[in-house]
């Protein structure tokens, strides 16, 4: 992980507009990003598709952030990405009815493409509820704190507490 | 995973939980996140990586074509307003001008026998030379007659003759 100082210099590089910069930032974060949505979304596929939205989506973004904890910011949007796709996915569900159980499965990451890996991880994460897996995925992956992930999320943080208390533990269970 | 905050986990689910809850609850997050640990998520793959790049540097241009097309314009409006200005101020005052020289002429201006310039004038000033003579002589009593009437003849007369010649 990049130095608080290097991460700052970054920043400003890409608010200045330079493609190193968001080069470097990519370096940094993709990986935790990836690994974000692809827990999420349980398709390769889909998390490729919303790593290179975040992405460019950061272009455009990037000077409305103005300090504080950038990994909090960062799987904000992240966060607001996945959700995006979600709603888009359901929008689709909505308009082909036929195929509407085909699509929730997709959604949920039950429906995979023969050159995608399945771990047993991910199996037992879909019998969580979609709530309970997102904020476990962005404690994860964003490694931010309780508390700011329970204002990130606009919740008191007895229930964020809970939620990853009770999804880990059921998790934990799941998985002996 | 080395987690951010500093924050003593034991202490926060103390302040919902007992002891002993919290204790156990503390042993649940550290044990589920550790099978996290072991089963990490896919990683992108080099060629996303460099696609994502690829990309971010195409969109960063054409942001920047963008403002830089943005910049030339408001350079080009601000220019073209200050032309217009120029042109409109240096218009008017040549107006200006031109419209005081066309009231009064130069030639008029100058001369010291405005009558032999301008022809109504000269006609104006004859009659009322004219007029002038004859209530001279109405009022010395040359004429004869109703001199009275006469005089309030020639008097309406004069009128006449000052609203038409205003009138164009």
């Amino acid at each position: 992980m990049a130095e608080d100082s290097d991460l700052v210099q970054i920043i400003n590089g890409c608010k200045a507009g330079k493609a190193e910069s968001f080069e470097k930032l990519i370096d940094i974060y993709a990986k935790r990003c990836y690994g974000y949505f692809c827990r999420l979304t349980g398709s390769q596929t889909t998390a490729d598709d919303l790593l290179s939205e975040l992405f460019v989506k950061l272009v455009g973004k990037i000077n409305s952030y103005k300090g504080g904890s950038f990994e909090s910011w960062l799987f904000k949007i992240a966060s607001n990405v996945f959700h995006d796709c979600l709603r888009q996915k359901q929008q689709q569900a909505k308009l082909a009815e036929v195929r509407k159980k085909q699509v929730e499965r997709e959604i949920k990451g039950a429906k995979k493409s023969t050159d995608e890996r399945v771990d047993e991880l991910q199996i037992q994460l879909e019998k969580l509820d979609g709530d309970t897996k997102e904020v476990i995925m962005l404690r994860f992956y964003s490694q931010l704190s309780f508390k700011e992930i329970a204002r990130m999320r606009a919740e008191p943080i007895g229930t964020t507490l809970a939620k990853v208390h009770r999804g880990l533990k059921k998790l934990r269970k799941l998985m002996e | 995973m080395n987690f951010q905050d500093q924050e003593n986990l034991k202490a926060l689910f103390g302040k919902f939980i007992s002891a002993e809850e919290a204790e156990n609850a503390l042993e649940d997050i550290q044990k589920g996140e550790q099978i996290l640990c072991e089963h990490p998520a896919p990683e992108p793959s080099s060629e996303l990586i460099a696609s994502i790049k690829g990309e971010t540097a195409k969109v960063l241009r054409g942001r920047q074509a963008n403002a830089f097309r943005r910049a030339v314009y408001r350079t080009a409006a601000v220019a073209a307003a200050f032309i217009v200005a120029a042109v409109v101020g240096v218009n008017l005052f040549e107006k200006g001008s031109a419209r005081s020289e066309r009231l009064i002429s130069q030639a008029i201006w100058e001369s010291d026998n405005i009558a032999a310039d301008d022809t109504n004038l000269a006609t104006l000033i004859a009659e009322a030379e004219q007029l002038e003579g004859e209530m001279m002589a109405l009022q010395l009593g040359e004429t004869g007659g109703n001199g009275h009437r006469d005089l309030l003849e020639l008097e309406m007369e004069l009128v006449e003759i000052d609203s038409e010649f205003w009138k164009g």
